[in-house]
């Protein structure tokens, strides 16, 4: 995909971004969140949910009818009937992350829009419409907000420094419950902080910005950190696998940081590495 | 104090705090001189001495026969029934310095040791929280009201801190306490302002909020938000709050909070300020 095609690709993810974000305003204001449960009690979903996701790929595949489309409400829709994520240029689509927040009107929820060619985010656009909030890359052009030119910080190379992203509390298996305790335990008191705001895409904006300067994720899929990933990248930071590798897109985890020190510091820090079914 | 005299308190604190916020702002990312206090996660900032002499002397100058509480500078002096300005000149020190948004400047006043005024804005979030006995909680000019459909502990949205004291008992209690409660309820989310924490209990982004350790200063401002805004502040283990004595627990209705209380295995007992 040349420059031109990439630019055109992200502009169309901004729009429909921005469309998407005007969905969940409406959504919020008309107190319309019929709830309906997933796997768990936590794990919600909501009618605006799937609306946003119908028209963020109804509107991108007027653009792209020849791109394979990868959801979170309608999972791994694809032309051809494959499954998972190839080397063909692919849209993921996260209509609402954080939808608990959204239901409990609370700002930190976006819509998270990437694009991937030969397995790899290109494009990405997370917009949280209710902190008016625009974050968007694409490959070699750097990361954005609100247009404005966004840096990872640049002097946090360890863990004593470093502000630090986490999300207690979401596992339904009391096993897995443990290990990730142990896992904060292991991290925030060696750190200046932890903090977690429900929203993986979002979060890895805020160390794009240099807000915050790393955070690990288990449990996650692909649409929670493809565009949100690139982002960070985008604005000089890094995203790693949990082990210290480099990131596997749907291996359902992550690391992301300000520096690959820092990175891998966390990575080595970690107590215990979980792992999930892959995307 | 008359209700013509509240509002000109009122008036007063929020005009501070938004020349206190745009402090905060010229300040931000620059902050060069850092020292700690009392663990290498509690910090102090050039910023935070100079916002708190500008709010005591302007406050001073104001309202000559009030008494003052503030972080940097007086924070021993004990709370009387004299009417008191209670200050936090930067709630999320640490936000602050990280350029991470959520961190306010927090002003409360007291009358009979009651918070009766409470103003608390945050210029990265370009949110003005502000309160008065019996006027209701606003944000942004905006009626707030807490969230009014949360029937029980499992439906609810709970903010935590971890703090800044690294001292085995405090770690053990937060660690233990999450533990308890992390699973019980819809989510966990920390943000790292005690102040704003209670303001999100109050515009219904969470549904409650606890923490051991916080101080006056910290919660004086919030704790009339909450109320303004039809919820509740409490001592964590169910009682009556006490602003002086380090703990609080805010929540949108009585319920919830004691089912938090309740839900909660360790209440620290801490030096009062």
């Amino acid at each position: 995909m040349n420059p031109e095609q990439l630019l055109d690709c992200e502009r169309v993810a901004i729009q429909v971004a921005i469309g998407a974000g005007a969905m969940m305003r409406t959504a919020r204001q008309a107190g319309r969140l019929e709830i309906s449960t997933k796997d768990f009690s936590k794990d919600l979903v909501t009618e605006t949910d799937k609306q946003v996701e119908r028209s963020v790929f109804d509107r991108i595949r007027q653009h792209f009818p020849n791109h394979r489309f990868i959801g979170e409400e309608s999972r791994f829709e694809g032309i051809g009937g494959e499954k998972g994520l190839t080397s063909e240029p692919t849209w993921i689509i996260d209509p609402i992350d954080g939808t608990m927040n959204f239901v409990h009107n609370n700002p930190h929820t976006c819509v998270s829009i990437a694009l991937a060619v030969g397995g790899q985010p290109v494009v990405g656009v997370v917009y949280g419409p209710f902190l008016d909030k625009l974050y968007t890359a694409r490959s070699g052009a750097g990361a954005r907000c609100n247009g404005q030119p966004i840096s990872a910080r640049k002097n946090c190379r360890q863990l004593s420094d470093a502000l630090v992203i986490a999300e207690p509390g979401i596992f339904k298996d009391p096993d897995d419950r443990r290990r990730d305790l142990a896992n904060i335990n292991a991290i925030v008191w060696k750190s200046h902080g932890l903090r977690c705001n429900g929203s993986a895409a979002l979060q890895l904006c805020c160390l794009a910005e240099g807000s915050a300067d790393a955070l690990w994720h288990w449990g996650i899929h692909v649409w929670d950190y493809a565009a949100g990933g690139l982002i960070l990248t985008e604005a000089g930071g890094v995203v790693l696998d949990t082990q210290g590798g480099p990131v596997d897109w749907c291996r359902r985890r992550v690391i992301g940081a300000s520096s690959l020190e820092l990175g891998q510091e966390l990575s080595a820090t970690l107590v215990e590495h979980l792992e999930f079914e892959r995307d | 104090m008359d209700a013509k005299e509240l509002l000109r308190c009122e008036r007063s604190a929020i005009r501070l705090a938004i020349e206190a916020g745009a402090m905060m702002t010229a300040a931000s990312g620059r902050n060069k001189e850092i020292a700690e206090k009392d663990s290498f996660a509690d910090l102090v900032t050039e910023t935070d001495k100079a916002v708190e002499k500008f709010l005591f002397n302007e406050l001073k100058r104001l309202f000559p026969d009030f008494r003052f509480i503030g972080e940097e500078t007086s924070s021993r002096v004990g709370l009387t029934a004299d009417p008191t300005w209670i200050i936090d000149p930067i709630d999320g020190t640490m936000n602050f310095v990280h350029t991470f948004p959520c961190t306010c400047v927090s002003i409360g006043l007291t009358v009979n040791k009651v918070p009766v005024v409470g103003v608390i804005y945050s210029p990265f979030l370009d949110k003005l929280y502000t309160a008065r006995k019996g006027s209701g909680a606003y944000c942004n000019g905006r009626p707030i009201s807490v969230s009014k459909n949360c029937n029980s502990l499992s439906e609810a949205l709970l903010l935590c801190e971890f703090g800044n004291q690294r001292d085995d008992e405090k770690k053990n209690a937060v660690f233990r306490n999450l533990e308890a409660v992390g699973w019980l309820v819809h989510g966990v989310r920390c943000m790292g302002s005690a102040a704003l924490n209670l303001c999100s209990v109050a515009d219904g982004s969470a549904d409650a909020y606890w923490e051991f350790g916080l101080h006056v200063w910290d919660m004086a401002a919030g704790a009339v938000i909450v109320t303004e805004a039809g919820g509740v502040v409490m001592d964590t283990k169910g009682g009556p709050v006490d602003i002086m004595n380090r703990r609080i627990l805010g929540a949108c209705c009585d319920k919830i909070g004691h089912e938090l209380s309740a839900a909660l295995p360790i209440h620290l007992d801490l030096e009062s300020d």
